[in-house]
């Protein structure tokens, strides 16, 4: 079916206009919002990154099919609303009280959700209580904490210790990731998992999902 | 004592006025700012000038630098003792503590700060390359919106300069540290002109030389600075002491 390929194609260029028209013409065309996640949009990404493992594709390559996804995402997910599809597992994702940075956040958002994820994304500067709210209304599988500076590492503790303080620690899967992080910290924190890179945190998202 | 001082630009400054007033014989080595931009790639940069300071039997290297972004983890001398004031990053150097920092930091989210060193020696649109061959994780994106343009077309280029931009949006004011130091009054102008271009909210506050002055003068209590053996390494422990030497 050419929208699949279209749309596939258009991810990985980073062509959000193509990307939203095959997405359009497959719908058109009878795919169903499922046809076009699994056989483009998660093919797509998962080749997104093994380029940026094998350092064909940086950042920018990131970004870009990250965007081509969402605006594909944009027409899928009213439908999938629509006829009760269950999304994917339910992720959260933010980067920790104090800090601003969010470009490797945003990727790896927009990567779990080219994977077929649901993500939550709840931004920036984001406090230990609006972690522990967020986890106790949305009930996700997996709460994803990103930090870039030495000095607001800390609050990822804080957020676990939170977590812990409301009895929500063990219904959630942790894992930390930004330039600064190690999976050092990430053990010494409590927190079950690190990723180096966006395409790392996804398939850690995966393994820790289907895990018990 | 014969002191090596390896400094970051920033401090330029402060340590040019600190200088004459330490007991020690200090020689100053300054390295160009901005070296954090390269991540855990900054520390060869630093390294360098160490192994070249450790051959000369200095009673000990005094580092002008902090953790730095971790770019400070794993510097170590052969040799000699390294002395590093306890701090994240100049900031906490510039405000005498990395405890007065901290606490201003937590009361002030979404600040964005300058020093006398941050204006007078940061130059516009400078790039460095880093040491590895790895481009991965370049999250330091300093390319201008033509630049991008050009790379990606207009549509694409247009969205990767606002993305890459999109933190500063996200700044609601503007601090300085004021050090005091010599004709300080034109940059201090400057940085509140920088905020009122932005849209931010601009306070000026007094910083403190007292950590940077303790540094050239060899007052290290252990509180306030890590004293590496020569052989040992800077090891971050991002606790109360920011590091240890293992």
């Amino acid at each position: 079916m050419s929208s699949i390929k279209d749309l596939y194609d258009a991810i990985l260029v980073g062509d959000a206009k193509k990307a939203h028209s095959a997405t359009k013409a497959g719908i058109d065309a009878g795919l169903s919002p499922m046809d076009l996640i699994q056989q483009s949009m998660v093919p797509a990404m998962d080749e997104v990154g093994r380029l940026f493992e094998a350092e064909d594709y940086f950042v920018p390559e990131l970004l870009l099919a990250g965007r081509a996804m969402k605006s594909a995402m944009e027409l899928l997910r009213p439908l999938l609303i629509a006829s009760g599809q269950k999304l994917g597992t339910r992720v959260i994702i933010g980067t920790v009280k104090g800090d601003l940075h969010d470009i490797g956040k945003n990727i790896v958002a927009s990567m779990l959700e080219g994977s077929g994820f649901e993500v939550i994304d709840l931004g920036a500067d984001v406090a230990p209580e609006e972690f522990v709210t967020a986890v106790q209304e949305c009930e996700p599988r997996v709460v994803c904490m990103s930090a870039l500076l030495t000095v607001t590492m800390p609050a990822m503790r804080t957020t676990i210790e939170a977590l812990e303080s409301a009895g929500l620690r063990d219904r959630v899967k942790i894992l930390v990731g930004g330039a600064p992080v190690t999976s050092q910290y990430a053990a010494e924190i409590g927190a079950d998992g690190y990723s180096e890179n966006a395409s790392g945190a996804v398939t850690l998202v995966k393994e820790v999902s289907s895990a018990a | 004592m014969l002191l090596k001082a390896i400094i970051c630009e920033v401090l330029t400054r402060e340590i040019e006025s600190l200088i004459p007033g330490s007991p020690h014989e200090v020689d100053v080595e300054i390295l160009t700012m901005g070296l954090h931009d390269l991540g855990v790639s900054m520390r060869p940069h630093v390294q360098q000038r160490i192994d070249s300071a450790d051959e000369f039997g200095y009673d000990a290297i005094v580092l002008g630098y902090a953790l730095c972004g971790k770019g400070c983890e794993g510097l170590r001398a052969a040799k000699t003792r390294l002395v590093i004031p306890r701090a994240h990053d100049c900031l906490g150097l510039l405000m005498g503590s990395r405890h007065r920092f901290l606490e201003y930091f937590e009361n002030h989210p979404g600040v964005y700060y300058r020093s006398p060193g941050w204006i007078q020696f940061q130059k516009p649109g400078q790039r460095l390359e880093q040491a590895t061959l790895s481009k991965r994780n370049i999250i330091g994106e300093r390319r201008s919106l033509d630049e991008l343009i050009e790379q990606y077309g207009e549509d694409n280029g247009s969205f990767l300069f606002e993305q890459f931009t999109s933190y500063r949006r996200k700044y609601s004011g503007l601090t300085y540290i004021s050090t005091g130091v010599a004709e300080e009054e034109p940059l201090v102008r400057q940085a509140r002109t920088e905020a009122e271009q932005e849209g931010w909210a601009f306070e000026a506050v007094g910083g403190s030389l007292d950590l940077l002055r303790r540094l050239l003068n060899g007052e290290w209590d252990t509180n306030d600075f890590l004293i590496v053996p020569p052989g040992a390494a800077v090891s971050a422990t991002l606790g109360d002491g920011i590091f240890e030497a293992i």
